[in-house]
C-alpha cells in the first residue's frame, strides 16, 4: 500500500463517517436528552440519560400509537411490495420478448406513470367510487401504482440481458408460459429484485405525503405520520422527536444490513441493454 | 301468526335505533399542538360526562402547509371530521366556507362580537365559534436585564430604540430574531397594525378596495423600516440568520436577549423547557410614533367548525354549543391555563397567569386599546410577505422597496379571491 492509497482511505473513511455517521450519532444524543437540554440542538455527550424513560414516552404516547403504526407501514410495505416485483417483472417480461405493436402505446403509458404528477382529490374521488378509501388495501394500490412504472422500466432493461435460448430451452423440455415464467426467468432476476425490494420498501416505509392524504383515520397511522406527535408547528419536544426518528429508522436499517451484500451486485443490473 | 314476528321484528328495529341514538360518535380533527390536545381531551371528557351517549374520536392531524392542504383537501372530498378546528380570519376564507361548513349563527349565545367577524363567510352567515385564547402580537422582553439596566417600558418606537442602545452598550443582545424560522421574521411589520389603524383608521377596508398601497402609505411602511433599523443599529443575535423560534424563546427566557418580538402564544413552548424562567418574561404591544396611542395587535384564536356533509350535525353543534359556554371555557382554563382572554362572555381568567399574560390583560380591559390583526380584517395577505421581511430584516432590501414589492405580492392574492378594483 503505497502512501497515496493510505491518504485516499483515510478521506474517504472521514467523508463517510461525517456523512453517514456523524447525523445517526447526532440523533442518538439527541433522543436520550432531557427535554430542556434537547431544545438546545447542540452537538453535546448528553448530561443525563434518559434513554429508557424516553423510550417508554415515545412508544406509549397516544395510546401506544407508534405500535399500531409499525403494524401499519410493515403490511403496506411487504403488500405494495411484493406486487411490485411480481407484477413489475411479469409486464416486463412480456413487454420484452414479444414485440408487438401494442408495445408502443404501453411504453407511452409507463412513461406516463414516471411523468405526470399524480392528483390527490381526483384519486381520492376514484377510491371512494371503488370503496377504497381510507383502507390498508386502498393504499396499498396506491403505492403499487405509483411505483410500478418504475419497476417494469427496471425488469424490462434487465431482462434484455438474459438469453432468448433458455426460454426455447424450456419451451422444448416442454414447459408452458407460466412455468417459463415463475421457475426460469423469475429466479434469474433475483440482482434486479433485491435492487427493486430495497429501494421501493425504503421509499414507501417513509412515504409521508400519500398516507397523509390517501389513509387518514386514528387507525390509520403510518410511522412517517407518528412524527407529529412530538413536532407542532409553535411547540416540539425535540428528546421525543429524535427517539421517534429513531426507533423509526431502525426496520429499514435492518432491511439494508440484509440486503446489503446482494445490493452492490444489484444497483448495476438493468444499467446497460435498453 | 305473521303479525307477531313482525311486530317483533318492528319492536327490534325501534330499540336497535334508539340504541344508534343513544351512542352518537363524533369524529374530531384537531392541530397536534400539545395545548389544542389537553384542551380538546379535556372538553370531551366533560361533555361525555355530562351526555353518556355521546363518545369522541379524535384525530390529530399536522399544522402549517401541510396541515392546510389536509384540511381543504378532507373538504373537497366530504372526508372532513364531525368537528374540526382550524384557523379564522383569511386562512377560514380560503376554505370556500359558504359551501363547505355548517350554518352556527344559533350557538354564538356567549361569544363576543368582536370574533364574529373572522369565522362569517362572504354571504353573511357565522359558521364557527373561537376555540382558544386569543393573542397578543408585541415583544417580549426580559425583566432581569430591564431592573439590572434600570429600563423602562417604552410607550414610542424612539423609546424602544434608545433602550436597544443601552443594552448593546452594556454588552448585551438587545433584539432577538429568528429568521431559520421564516414566519417569525413578520412579527415587526404585522404586530404594527395597530399603529397603522391609529394613523390611517379607514386602512384595512381601503386596502382590501384597492384604494391604499403599503407603499405610499407612511405609516405601514414604517413596519418594514423597523426590520430594516434594529437589523442597522446592529442589534441583532450573532445567528439571527438560521436561529429558530425555539432559541429566540430561550434567549429572551434566559436573558440571552432583551428583547424578543413575538406572539402571545410563545410562553407555552418557555413554560415546557424553562419552567423556573416563565415569569422573568414580560410583554409590550409594539410602539408606534406617539405615546399616548399605545396599544396592542390582537389576534383572533382558532375557531371550531362543523362541516356541511357532517352526518352528525345537530350533535356536533350542540357539542359547539357546549364549547362556546361558560362552563366550556372554564374547563379549558382548568386544562392548559390562560395565555389571553377567551372571547367568551362571562368568562373570568384566574389571577396566576404568567407576568407576560399579566401585562397583556390590561390592554383588553380599556376599550380602545387593541386592534385586530390585518389579516382579520381583509382577506388579503401576500404569500411572500416572510420572505420580503427575511430580506428586509437581514439588510438585504431598504424598507420602502420591500413594501413596494409587498403590495406586488399581494395584488396576485387578490387577483385570485376575485376582488374588485383588483
Amino acid at each position: 500500500m503505497t502512501s497515496r492509497q493510505r491518504n485516499t482511505g483515510i478521506i474517504a473513511f472521514l467523508a463517510a463517517f461525517i456523512i453517514f455517521i456523524l447525523p445517526f450519532v447526532f440523533t442518538f444524543f439527541m433522543a436520550v436528552k432531557s427535554r430542556q437540554e434537547a431544545a438546545l440542538f447542540l452537538f453535546t455527550w448528553p448530561s443525563e440519560w434518559h434513554f429508557w424513560s424516553n423510550l417508554v414516552e415515545v412508544v406509549q404516547a397516544r395510546n401506544y400509537m407508534l405500535l399500531l403504526a409499525y403494524f401499519n407501514s410493515t403490511i403496506i410495505t411487504v403488500g405494495a411490495v411484493a406486487l411490485l416485483v411480481i407484477f413489475g417483472a411479469m409486464v416486463g417480461y412480456v413487454l420484452q420478448r414479444r414485440p408487438s405493436g401494442w408495445n408502443k402505446l404501453i411504453y407511452a403509458g409507463v412513461l406516463m406513470g414516471l411523468m405526470v404528477p399524480p392528483a390527490v382529490v381526483p384519486t381520492i374521488w376514484v377510491l371512494q367510487g371503488l370503496g377504497l378509501f381510507k383502507t390498508i388495501h386502498g393504499m396499498i394500490l396506491i403505492q403499487v401504482a405509483y411505483g410500478l412504472a418504475f419497476s417494469v422500466l427496471l425488469y424490462r432493461s434487465f431482462i434484455a440481458t438474459i438469453p432468448r435460448d433458455l426460454d426455447e430451452a424450456a419451451i422444448i423440455d416442454g414447459a408452458k408460459p407460466w412455468a417459463i415464467f415463475f421457475k426460469v426467468i423469475l429466479p434469474l432476476l433475483k440482482p434486479v429484485t433485491v435492487t427493486l425490494i430495497l429501494v421501493q420498501s425504503i421509499a414507501i416505509f417513509n412515504d409521508f405525503t400519500n398516507p397523509l392524504y390517501y389513509l387518514p383515520g386514528r387507525e390509520n397511522v403510518t410511522v412517517q405520520l407518528t412524527l407529529f406527535n412530538f413536532q407542532s408547528q409553535f411547540q416540539s419536544q425535540f428528546n421525543l422527536l429524535f427517539m421517534n426518528i429513531l426507533l423509526v429508522t431502525i426496520p429499514p436499517l435492518i432491511v439494508f444490513v440484509i440486503f446489503n451484500r446482494q445490493i452492490v451486485a444489484g444497483m448495476t443490473a438493468g444499467a446497460v441493454k435498453g | 301468526m305473521k303479525l307477531i314476528p313482525s311486530a317483533a321484528l318492528l319492536s327490534a328495529f325501534i330499540v336497535a335505533s334508539g340504541m344508534a341514538q343513544a351512542e352518537t360518535t363524533l369524529s374530531v380533527l384537531i392541530d397536534n399542538n400539545p395545548e389544542t390536545i389537553a384542551a380538546f381531551d379535556a372538553l370531551t371528557a366533560a361533555y361525555t360526562a355530562a351526555n353518556p351517549d355521546v363518545t369522541f374520536d379524535i384525530e390529530q392531524r399536522a399544522g402549517g402547509a401541510e396541515g392546510d392542504n389536509l384540511v381543504k383537501t378532507r373538504l373537497a372530498t366530504g372526508e372532513m371530521a364531525d368537528v374540526f378546528a382550524y384557523n379564522s380570519g383569511s386562512l377560514f376564507q380560503a376554505l370556500n366556507p359558504s359551501e363547505t361548513l355548517a350554518d352556527l349563527s344559533d350557538i354564538q349565545g356567549n361569544v363576543i362580537d368582536s370574533f364574529k367577524p373572522v369565522v362569517t363567510s362572504p354571504d353573511g352567515v357565522v359558521r364557527g365559534i373561537p376555540f382558544g385564547a386569543a393573542m397578543g402580537g408585541g415583544i417580549y422582553y426580559n425583566r432581569k436585564i430591564y431592573e439590572e439596566l434600570g429600563l423602562s417600558v417604552p410607550k414610542t418606537w424612539a423609546e424602544f430604540m434608545a433602550n436597544n442602545e443601552k443594552i448593546k452598550a452594556a454588552g448585551k443582545v438587545a433584539v432577538a430574531q429568528t429568521y431559520g424560522d421564516t414566519w417569525t421574521s413578520q412579527l415587526f411589520v404585522l404586530a404594527d397594525f395597530y399603529n397603522v389603524q391609529s394613523a390611517v383608521p379607514n386602512f384595512a377596508a381601503d386596502y382590501t378596495a384597492n384604494a391604499i398601497k403599503y407603499a405610499t402609505t407612511p405609516a405601514a411602511v414604517q413596519g418594514f423600516q423597523n426590520l430594516e433599523d434594529v437589523f442597522k443599529g446592529g442589534y441583532l443575535n450573532e445567528d439571527f440568520g438560521v436561529a429558530k423560534f425555539d432559541e429566540g424563546m430561550r434567549m429572551v427566557a434566559l436573558g440571552e436577549a432583551a428583547h424578543y418580538p413575538m406572539l402571545t402564544f410563545g410562553i407555552g413552548t418557555v413554560k415546557q423547557n424553562y419552567p423556573d424562567n416563565v415569569n422573568d418574561i414580560g410583554f409590550f404591544a409594539q410602539p408606534g410614533t406617539d405615546a399616548a396611542k399605545n396599544g396592542l395587535t390582537v389576534w383572533m384564536p382558532m375557531a371550531a367548525y362543523v362541516p356541511a356533509t357532517s352526518p352528525n350535525l345537530e350533535e356536533a353543534k350542540k357539542f359547539l354549543s357546549f364549547v362556546a359556554s361558560v362552563e366550556g371555557c372554564n374547563t379549558m382554563i382548568g386544562a392548559i391555563g390562560a395565555t389571553g382572554p377567551y372571547l367568551i362572555e362571562g368568562c373570568e381568567l384566574p389571577t396566576d397567569v404568567p407576568a407576560s399574560v399579566a401585562d397583556m390583560l390590561p390592554y383588553f380591559q380599556t376599550e380602545g386599546m387593541t386592534a385586530p390583526a390585518l389579516e382579520f380584517l381583509s382577506p388579503i395577505k401576500g404569500p411572500a410577505l416572510e420572505q420580503i421581511t427575511v430580506e428586509v430584516g437581514s439588510g438585504i432590501r431598504p424598507a420602502a422597496e420591500a413594501a413596494a414589492l409587498y403590495d406586488q405580492d399581494v395584488e396576485k392574492q387578490a387577483k385570485q379571491l376575485g376582488l374588485p378594483n383588483w
